[in-house]
């Protein structure tokens, strides 16, 4: 039986440098497709779709709420050839509803041991419209290996680097953050890996650097170390959201190559400005965060923001919009106060603003926004900034002997696509 | 679990919410002569499942047949605590949701804050 799996791709936002990441979530839910099943994955961020390919079964694999009507398009496609289309991933269940009008079957919750009953109705035409399986969560130990196999590893390379692969350690966060869905996701519990699972997980990697997307690795202080002492023999290099910034496991995250980590901004305390120092301190690079557009800011806090940010010498700093992301608290509330005036989903890609924001007008944020980004990168450019960071961790990679040459076959290529010089 | 009672809240109710998920919110009822008043209180990490919020045309047909609540009486009040973070979106906050009602079926649902002492008022008159 032949499965198409298909990622759906998304408007990139303006002005920003974009990197073309392999996904992780969908070559996660292969691991957990029956074995009979052959798997062929389309990432649309980089390939063409190819509707009339001689496929059984199409799943469609939805992360950002900003993917969720293209996935509907394709699978109205599909299914207009006859097709028939599971959807699942996070903005499946953020959009479930609207989602089952384009779909044959809506999966929510995590696919491990659910897959075979699901092909099992397929086989016997009788796939559910729903498998609702979000208050079932499975034992984090059965979650294996992602499918690594199934990229086309070529196109993730940007001039001959390649570029990081996704990994998870854990799933669920503890911690319920206002602009964040994912306690409604399952997720209000944090459920660490087995670190036995991790290690089998890491093996299977070809890849010395890393973007470890767990919500937040600052949930348990010994899992935590234990992680970190688990992946130093692996010698990668790797990014990630929130660690703890005690010094022991600083240390050890620095042993384990922790090359940068964001950290959200959210004032100008000197708590943050120590943080970033601690960071600092054991050769950890970070990238601030900075959600712009909560009822607490004024224009004036906006700018008293972006100057503490030049002034605590962070390496990056990535700013977005509040996006009101539905089964948010966020979203909750601007509801309530009527303030939500723009329902494309197309445009929730924090980097639009689609409410009225309570302290300026919505076109006033859009600017603020803009000028958050020009006054951080007015000195060195985004790519600069990102430049100096791989330059960091190319030497720590050659001094450990971990350094990949660039691919000179790729070179003149930026994922999968030839690289246009410009002439003067 | 430790949920707090209070002053808007006598227990801790239990219902079914999106896609079954058991979720709880805090509950008030209060029977005056003239009205209903019912106080959801969302109880954030503490609630499993879905928010008083998205599911209150659901929770308050729900609440009305369970405890014997004419429609017409009811005035029905979303509370959501204080998270006691420094952020302003974490306050303390009321807002009295109005439906409409139509073939039994609550729709439509549009919110207008209320004050605490609104409420207070309201609930000691």
């Amino acid at each position: 039986m032949k499965f198409q799996l298909v990622f759906p791709k998304w408007r990139k936002l303006e002005g920003q440098t974009t990197f073309n990441l392999p996904p992780h979530g969908a070559i996660v839910f292969a691991a957990t497709i029956p074995d009979y099943v052959e798997v062929e994955f389309i990432d649309e961020n980089l390939e063409e779709m190819r509707f009339d390919d001689d496929v059984d079964f199409v799943g469609i694999s939805m992360l950002l709420t900003t993917q969720v009507k293209r996935g509907w398009a394709i699978a109205d496609e599909y299914r207009k050839r006859g097709k028939k289309v599971i959807f699942g991933g996070i903005s499946t269940m953020l959009h479930a509803e609207e989602t089952m009008l384009h779909a044959d079957a809506v999966f929510l919750g995590e696919a491990e041991g659910h897959m075979e009953q699901v092909f099992k109705d397929f086989r016997n035409g009788e796939l559910k419209k729903v498998y609702n399986h979000m208050n079932d969560l499975p034992p984090i130990e059965i979650v294996g290996p992602a499918r690594r196999e199934l990229y086309k590893r070529d196109l993730y390379y940007h001039k001959g680097v390649q570029m990081v692969d996704l990994f998870h350690a854990s799933r669920g966060c503890k911690y319920s953050c206002y602009p964040c869905a994912v306690s409604y996701l399952g997720g209000r519990q944090f459920r660490p890996r087995p670190i036995d699972k991790v290690v089998e997980d890491l093996a299977t990697i070809d890849n010395n650097r890393l973007f470890i997307v767990d919500n937040s690795l600052a949930q348990d202080t010994q899992w935590e170390k234990d992680l970190f002492k688990a992946m130093i023999p692996f010698k990668k290099k790797w990014m990630s959201h929130t660690i703890e910034d005690k010094p022991e496991v600083l240390d050890l995250a620095a042993q384990a190559g922790a090359w940068y980590v964001y950290q959200a901004v959210f004032d100008t305390s000197d708590y943050i400005k120590e943080r970033v120092k601690r960071y600092h301190d054991y050769g950890i690079g970070v990238e601030g965060t900075i959600l712009l557009g909560l009822d607490n800011q004024t224009e004036d806090d906006i700018k008293r923001l972006v100057d503490f940010l030049l002034e605590i010498d962070l390496d990056l700093a990535e700013f977005t919009v509040l996006a009101p992301f539905p089964h948010t608290k966020a979203y909750s509330d601007l509801i309530k106060q009527d303030r939500i005036f723009n329902k494309n989903w197309d445009d929730y890609n924090a980097g639009q603003v689609v409410y009225h924001p309570k302290h300026m007008t919505a076109e006033r944020l859009q600017e603020m926004y803009q000028y958050a980004w020009d006054t951080f990168y007015k000195d060195e450019t985004q790519e600069e900034k990102m430049f100096k960071l791989l330059k960091s961790v190319v030497s720590r990679e050659v001094e450990d002997g971990t350094f990949r040459k660039r691919r000179q076959d790729l070179s003149k290529t930026s994922f999968g696509k030839d690289v246009k010089h410009k002439i003067a | 679990m430790e949920t707090i009672i209070n002053k808007y809240q006598d227990q801790v109710y239990h219902f079914k919410g999106l896609w079954d998920i058991p979720s709880i919110c805090g509950l008030k009822i209060v029977n005056k002569k003239e009205n209903t008043i019912v106080i959801a209180t969302d109880l954030f990490e503490e609630n499993p499942g879905t928010s008083i919020t998205e599911w209150n045309t659901k929770l308050a047909k729900e609440l009305c047949d369970k405890f014997e609540i004419d429609y017409r009486k009811l005035i029905y009040i979303e509370h959501t605590p204080d998270k006691k973070t420094k952020l302003s979106f974490n306050l303390e906050s009321f807002y009295k949701v109005n439906f409409q009602i139509l073939n039994d079926k609550f729709e439509n649902p549009k919110w207008e804050e209320m004050s605490k002492e609104e409420v207070n008022n309201l609930i000691t008159e």
